[in-house]
Parts: C-alpha cells; structure tokens; sequence
C-alpha cells in the first residue's frame, strides 16, 4: 500500500524526516492494540492519526512520546534512535486532551517547567516564557493559575509549555474536544498559524473525521491497529482506497451491485436492474462479482425515475439546513436501505415523491464487499 | 423531589445514638462538676476542684506522652504509609495491588487485644525482635521496646496504617496520571517528577490523612495499657487509672474532657493547616 501512496505523492523523495516508526506494533495482555506500523513524517509536517476509538492511534502517539514501550520495531526522531530513551529524554512537547497544567503553579511556572528542568538559566528562561507567552497571547496571565482561566486559554497555556521547549516533535492529543464548538475551530486555525509559523513537524491525535481534513497535511486513518490509508486531506476525502476509509472520512452513499467486466479504466455493473459503466481512480479493482459501490452525496444528482442509468428511490424525509437540504431517501439497492444527497434548499421535496437518482460516470468507487469493517 | 418518604426512617437510628452520645457526654460534664468522696461511689457536690487538680505535673506529663506518641505515631505512619499507598495505586499488577490493600488491612480486623498481644511477643525482652538480632549478632544485649515509648509507637504505627494508606491512596488515585506524564514529556526524571508535581498535589492528602491518625492514636487505649504496662502513661490509660483503679469518677471525667477539648483543639489546627494548603495545592 505504501508504494502506491509515495507514487500519488511526487515530493516524497529527497524530504527530510523527522519521525520514522519502523515496523512497531503493541499489544495489551494478549490484546493487539498496533499492528507492525509503517509510518514517516515529514519535517514540518502536520499529520493527523484519524480513526475510531479502539483504533490505535492514541498507543501509536504514546509510543512515540515514550510512554508505552513497543513490543517490536523501531522509532527514529531526528534520525536518532529513541526506541530505549525514556521520555523525559526524547525532547518532545505534548498537548494531552485535558491540559495537565499544574494546578500548583501559575501559569508562567508551568511554562517555565520543561526549562528548569533543563537547567535553563533564570533571565534566559524568563525571556522565553514571556516569548512562549506572547506566542499564544496570554502575556498578561503569567501570574493567574490554571484554574482561573477559561478552557481556551488553559489549552494555549499547555500548547505555550510544549513549544517553550522547542521540542523536534509536538504531540496533540485530542486537545480540542473539551472545547465549545466556536472556541474549537478558532483555536484550530490559530494552532495551525503557529504551528506552520514555526515550522514545527506535529502529530495530531482525533476521532473527528472534519477536523483532520480542515487541519492536517496529511492524514493516516487508522482502524483495529492499521493504518488503512495514508495521504493528503483531498486524496483521502476523494480517493478512498478502501470501504473502511471512504464510510468513515465523509458521507457516503453505498449501493449493492455486481461487477460484470473489468477493463483498465472502466468497469460495468449490475446496480439492481440498473446496468452502468464508470470510470472509478481506483487502480486496482475487485474481481468480478458482488461488491459495494460507493459514491459521495455530491456526486449524485436527482433525476427522472424513468430516466436511463437512474436508480430508482423514494423520498424518505427532507431535512432543512439552512443553505441545504438532506434528502434522505428509501433505495431498495442501498446497503442499509438508505440513500442520502444534499439539494438547495428550495428544491426539497415531500416524502413519498419518487425519484431516479444518477450516478456520475466518473468519481465513485468499487470496494468488494468482503471488506467491510468498522 | 423534597418529598424524601423514607427519610424518617432512616434517619431515627442515628438520632437514637446521636441522643445516646448526647446522654452520656452530659453525664460526663456532670461528673467533672461534682467533688470526689473518698471510698464512695457516688459524688458529692458541685465544685471545680478537679479541673485545678488537672494543673498537677503526673496529668500534664500524660498530656506531653500523648502528644509526643501522636507525633512520632503519625510520622512514622506517613513515612511507612506514603511509599505502601503509592505503589497500591501506580502497581500495573492487579493482584500486587489487591495484596497491598489486604496486607495494610489486616490489622484493623485482627482486634486490638489480639493485636496487641502479638506485639507484646514480638517486642518482648526475649521476644522475636530481640530474639532474631541477637542471633544475628546485630545486638548483644536486648533492646528495651516492652513498656517503653518505642514499643507503643512501634505498635501504634501498626494500628494507624490501614486508615493511612486508605486515605492516602484515595488522594493519590486522584492526581491526574496525565499531570505526570505531562512533567516527564517536559524533561523531568522520576525524582523531579514526584518532587515537583506528586508531592505537592498529595499534600491535602498527607494533612488529612495525618491529622486522623493523630486522633486516631489519641484515643488509643489497649496499646499503651499493655505495651506501656504503666510505664507509659497516656491520657486514655490515666482516665482508667483514675476511674476504675482509684474510683475517682469525677476526676477521670474531668481528664477526659479536657482530653476531647485538646483533640478538638489539635484537629482545628490542622484543619486550618488544610485549607491554607488547600489554596497552595488545590486541584
């Protein structure tokens, strides 16, 4: 699978790597929690660990800031070997889900920790707290403690005591599901200003399939302890390689056919008593027979039931968006049943209208349905 | 929803003894009024006198062996408590855990005479402490520990761990693992760790868990009574000295009052100690 990836992915070569995870897999008592993983970011990359929870991606992010132990393979940050290094050693900042601030020390002790531990001299550490501090614009509260500040601030608060250490790799942990929904997506774009503003290569850890394609460079979706798809937010969202991926990032739409014929580009399906031939990206497609076609609500489009290549469907229930509406409707070749696609809103439609829907000739994609997994 | 049916009856157990304590801490009062007739068993008048007989140096050196007992019980409960709760609460290992907890348990099921018992075998002149060093070599001569104030804080620290390592424990398994983590992603070692971050946030822990044993131990009586065997003379074992040896219910009265102003007074200060604490290490 990687190979394929670095082929989608022409810069690969000849960037520099700042964490290379080499082949480490984890189990819990009997329990495999990673599978052998086969991971490198970029320098100054931000990537996100997507998936379910179960998935592994929280034990992959606490074997690299060494806090589990791998049962085997290797871990590389900066090209050191750090597979044995305690954590205290590895040199890396880390935002965890709740903050951890130390609810003992003011805010610019807290900051000023990872410093005295290193023994940074006083003034030094004093000008690079109040540094840190500006950074996350929280100047004004070095004396407050932790407990006295809002949510938002006490995450700027963590982030500002990650980055005072100038740590080769920051880890964030789910740092932004504790937040109200508008406080989230500001401090979501002021993370990333920060973080590409200090070229800082990151690994982000979240369930939330929206915030890693808004936020990431690149995304690995995980699920049971693999890595399913690795690449780009838009090669994830459009071009899922696999059932797991395309049902989990995004909406989609699944029907139950069966694969005819099978030629380079092209492939021909029975979808029900409907016959259709698509070009899907996909390079390699199942064998021919039953399998799962799967098609993005925006890429289908209502037409006339009686229309040729229409499947037909019936309007279930039309739910007001705002700008959109979801239609939501009854399709006996949907695998559960259900298809769903978004129309302005002022052409919603009353339930029981029968529809056709249309199918592009280009985009969906054919999984067999062996596959299928959570 | 503050319609409580059952409330009632809930509740009219505990009010019966609470009335029962009442009863008996009044008739308590009573008697520390009332004058002391030699030879008879029922008190004379009302009177002071036993509380300016309080003033006499034997009830004010029980008052310092209390305290002094207290202390070095609850420090060395601390000391032997803390390590025992830490590894209850950080061991990986169901089964080590469950055996710390049962192990730190056992003697508050053992009874306090049997318990003592024991201890008065191990601690004994030819007992098994003594018996084993000298074997050893270590010693020549056996250690004084019967009826001397090491062997009833030896006792006592057996006495006062259960609620220690429970309370500290329960303090412990509160500080947020992430804290900790948090401090060894920043650089700090497993020393500087606990140093820093463990430490200071168990101290509500430590003042509550102490200042129980201090009462804890205040109000011991079977251990300093038989490990002290009279020579150690504590508040408790004065007020049955007084009260069932000389018969001098007024007195004995009297002592204990005094005794449970002086716990009050000694708690109060530690509870203030707590919340000034509190404001330090809250979470």
């Amino acid at each position: 699978m990687l190979t394929e990836i670095s082929a989608i992915a022409p810069q690969d070569t000849g960037e520099d790597t700042a964490v290379q995870i080499d082949g480490v897999s984890k189990s819990f008592s009997g329990t495999v929690a990673l599978e052998p993983i086969r991971l490198k970011v970029r320098r100054g990359e931000f990537l996100t660990l997507l998936g379910p929870s179960g998935c592994g991606k929280t034990t992959l992010l606490n074997l690299i800031a060494g806090f589990l132990e791998a049962d085997e393979g290797e871990l590389f940050i900066d090209h050191d070997l750090v597979t044995q290094v305690p954590p205290h050693q590895r040199k890396i900042g880390i935002v965890f889900q709740n903050y951890a601030l130390f609810p003992h020390m003011s805010v610019a002790q807290n900051v000023a920790y990872g410093l005295r531990t290193r023994r940074v001299p006083k003034a030094e550490t004093a000008e690079r707290v109040r540094e840190a501090l500006a950074l996350v614009k929280l100047e004004d509260f070095a004396d407050r403690r932790p407990r006295q500040l809002s949510g938002g601030q006490q995450q700027r608060v963590a982030l500002a005591r990650a980055l005072v250490i100038r740590p080769r790799v920051l880890l964030l942990d789910e740092p932004f599901s504790a937040l109200d929904r508008n406080l989230r997506s500001a401090m979501q774009v002021e993370l990333r200003e920060i973080q590409s503003r200090l070229g800082l290569t990151t690994v982000f850890v979240t369930h939330d399939q929206s915030e890693a394609l808004s936020m990431s460079d690149r995304i690995a979706v995980m699920s049971r302890g693999r890595i399913r798809q690795i690449g780009t937010p838009s090669q994830i969202y459009d071009r899922p390689e696999n059932h797991f991926v395309s049902t989990f990032v995004g909406d989609a739409n699944l029907f139950a056919a069966t694969l005819l014929e099978k030629t380079d580009a092209t492939a021909s399906l029975d979808i029900g008593t409907t016959r259709l031939s698509l070009a899907t990206f996909q390079e390699e497609l199942p064998e021919p027979g039953p399998v799962t076609l799967f098609v993005r609500p925006e890429q289908c489009s209502l037409t006339d039931p009686d229309q040729p290549g229409a499947i037909a469907a019936t309007v279930a229930l039309s739910v007001y968006q705002g700008s959109y509406a979801e239609l939501h409707l009854d399709c006996s070749v949907a695998e559960n049943g259900r298809v769903m696609l978004r129309v302005p809103a002022s052409e919603a439609m009353e339930p029981g209208t029968d529809v056709g829907i249309a199918l592009p000739e280009r985009g969906p994609a054919i999984y067999t349905t062996t596959e299928r997994e959570t | 929803m503050s319609k409580r049916p059952f409330l009632g009856w809930f509740a009219s157990p505990s009010i019966l003894i609470a009335f029962g304590i009442a009863a008996s801490f009044l008739a308590i009062v009573q008697f520390s009024l009332r004058a002391h007739i030699p030879g008879a068993l029922d008190p004379g008048g009302f009177t002071l006198d036993n509380f300016t007989t309080l003033w006499k140096t034997v009830y004010g050196k029980a008052f310092v062996t209390t305290v002094l007992l207290c202390w070095w019980t609850a420090l060395f409960t601390l000391l032997i408590g803390y390590p025992l709760a830490y590894a209850m609460v950080r061991a990986k290992s169901a089964r080590l855990r469950s055996a710390i907890l049962l192990i730190s348990l056992t003697p508050l099921f053992l009874g306090e005479i049997v318990r003592t018992y024991s201890w008065m075998i191990v601690l004994g002149n030819r007992g098994f402490l003594n018996a084993t060093l000298m074997q050893l070599g270590v010693i020549d001569r056996p250690l004084d520990l019967m009826f001397t104030m090491t062997g009833v804080v030896i006792a006592l620290v057996h006495f006062t761990l259960p609620i220690v390592v429970v309370m500290l424990a329960a303090a412990l398994s509160h500080i947020d693992r992430n804290l900790e983590r948090a401090a060894t992603s920043l650089g700090a070692g497993r020393i500087r760790c606990f140093l820093t971050v463990t430490l200071p946030l168990s101290i509500p822990g430590i003042v509550t868990a102490t200042s129980t044993a201090f009462a804890w131990t205040f109000s011991a009586f079977a251990t300093p009574q038989m490990i002290g065997g009279g020579k150690v003379q504590t508040i408790s074992t004065l007020v049955y000295q007084v009260g069932f040896a000389s018969f001098n219910f007024p007195l004995a009265a009297s002592l204990s009052l005094v005794g449970l102003l002086f716990t009050i007074a000694v708690l109060a200060l530690f509870n203030t100690g707590i919340h000034r604490l509190e404001r330090i290490g809250a979470h």
